[in-house]
């Protein structure tokens, strides 16, 4: 009796969590993605090598983002003592302070657009290293990156 | 009522062939000079100059600038004599730039990398620093190396800088010191390839181009393939 019991409180508190589970995923898509959970993960992570050896280095990956939306706020690094998020335009560079994480959609850093800047580097980055990226999300929290060091020249892909 | 709702279908009918005039419009205009029969858009690319290099034909045949700074070994460096007869690129930035100039520069050393030695040596690439406080002769060399080794850099006087990269229509502005101790320069960021039949400036390459668009241009420059 009691064993069956059981059994079936098992089964009914499963049936539970999984309705739950089939709410929160209702929910996610029923309020645009501004509420809902962000569902982060990174992609396509690298530093070129500086090209002045311990010199100013630049950061680029892609997060993708499978729930709402999310803001990256900073990045910090065991690696280096100052990284900074910046946008190229036409002719110079600005600083941002925040970049989107669009819901269900992708926050490209990539060459020639957003990407981090990286300075101070504990010491100067060598080919094949896989350095520690800290990258504070509003609602995710931080993201832990583990990020190689690639050619100056490298893409993804290559 | 009724007929209010008799026309909203009617409304997104029309607004559904309207956006696919749209696509129908921009698929011509995309596949414009590929040589399609009738309508504006053939016409256009018929009467458009046909070059076979990928980089933006300048109208305009910028003179080679009259610069003389220092090269970096610390000697003094006269642009339009030095590189007279030869096939140039010329860019401007500075060496505490993350982004655009080391991928810029790092693109046209790996396109360089592609064509044969004896071709390779037909290109003077010259590199401008636009914060010649920071970038001495030894910082631009090290920097350059990582591109190029035989790339020329030059620094000195930035007025000299400025009124040189002016004709060409590339902004140079001041350097701003950050906070952090971090430099931004404001630059334009293209690089300017010069023949070396006239030493004028035929063609133009904005930041952002790939290295094979790249290594298709230089290996018909090489080849001294008229634009």
């Amino acid at each position: 009796m009691s064993r069956s019991f059981r059994r079936t409180a098992l089964i009914g508190s499963g049936l539970a969590a999984v309705l739950t589970a089939g709410t929160v995923v209702v929910a996610c898509q029923s309020s645009d993605g501004s509420a809902a959970a962000p569902r982060l993960s990174v992609a396509d992570p690298y530093i070129p090598l500086p090209a002045t050896p311990g010199g100013m280095g630049a950061g680029y990956l892609t997060v993708r983002n499978e729930g709402g939306a999310d803001r990256l706020l900073k990045v910090t690094s065991p690696a280096a003592a100052s990284v900074t998020m910046h946008r190229s335009t036409d002719s110079s560079m600005e600083e941002v302070t925040a970049l989107e994480v669009p819901a269900h959609g992708t926050l490209d850093l990539a060459r020639g657009g957003t990407h981090l800047m990286i300075m101070d580097w504990a010491k100067p980055p060598a080919l094949g290293e896989e350095l520690e990226l800290d990258l504070q999300f509003a609602k995710a929290g931080t993201v832990v990156v583990k990020i190689p060091v690639k050619p100056l020249t490298y893409r993804p892909g290559d | 009522m009724a007929s209010q709702r008799s026309t909203r279908p009617r409304l997104a009918a029309a607004a559904a062939l309207a956006l696919s005039t749209v696509l129908v419009l921009s698929a011509c205009s995309s596949s414009g000079g590929g040589g399609g029969e009738g309508g504006t858009a053939a016409k256009v690319s018929r009467e458009a100059p046909t070059s076979q290099y990928q980089g933006t034909v300048l109208k305009k045949n910028f003179e080679k600038p009259d610069l003389q700074l220092a090269d970096t070994s610390g000697q003094p460096y006269d642009l339009k004599a030095k590189t007279a007869g030869k096939t140039v690129l010329l860019f401007f930035g500075y060496t505490s730039c993350p982004d655009v100039c080391p991928t810029t520069m790092g693109d046209i050393g790996v396109a360089l990398s592609k064509l044969p030695a004896e071709e390779r040596q037909k290109f003077d690439v010259v590199f401008v620093s636009t914060d010649p406080q920071r970038d001495t002769p030894q910082v631009l060399r090290t920097w350059l190396d990582s591109m190029g080794k035989d790339f020329i850099g030059l620094t000195g006087d930035l007025e000299k800088v400025k009124a040189a990269a002016k004709p060409l229509g590339i902004l140079v502005e001041d350097p701003v010191v950050n906070a952090n101790g971090s430099v931004t320069s404001t630059h334009g960021a293209q690089v300017l390839a010069f023949l070396p039949t006239d030493d004028k400036a035929h063609l133009l390459y904005m930041a952002g181009t790939s290295v094979e668009t790249y290594r298709h241009d230089l290996e018909l420059l090489a080849k001294g393939v008229a634009v």
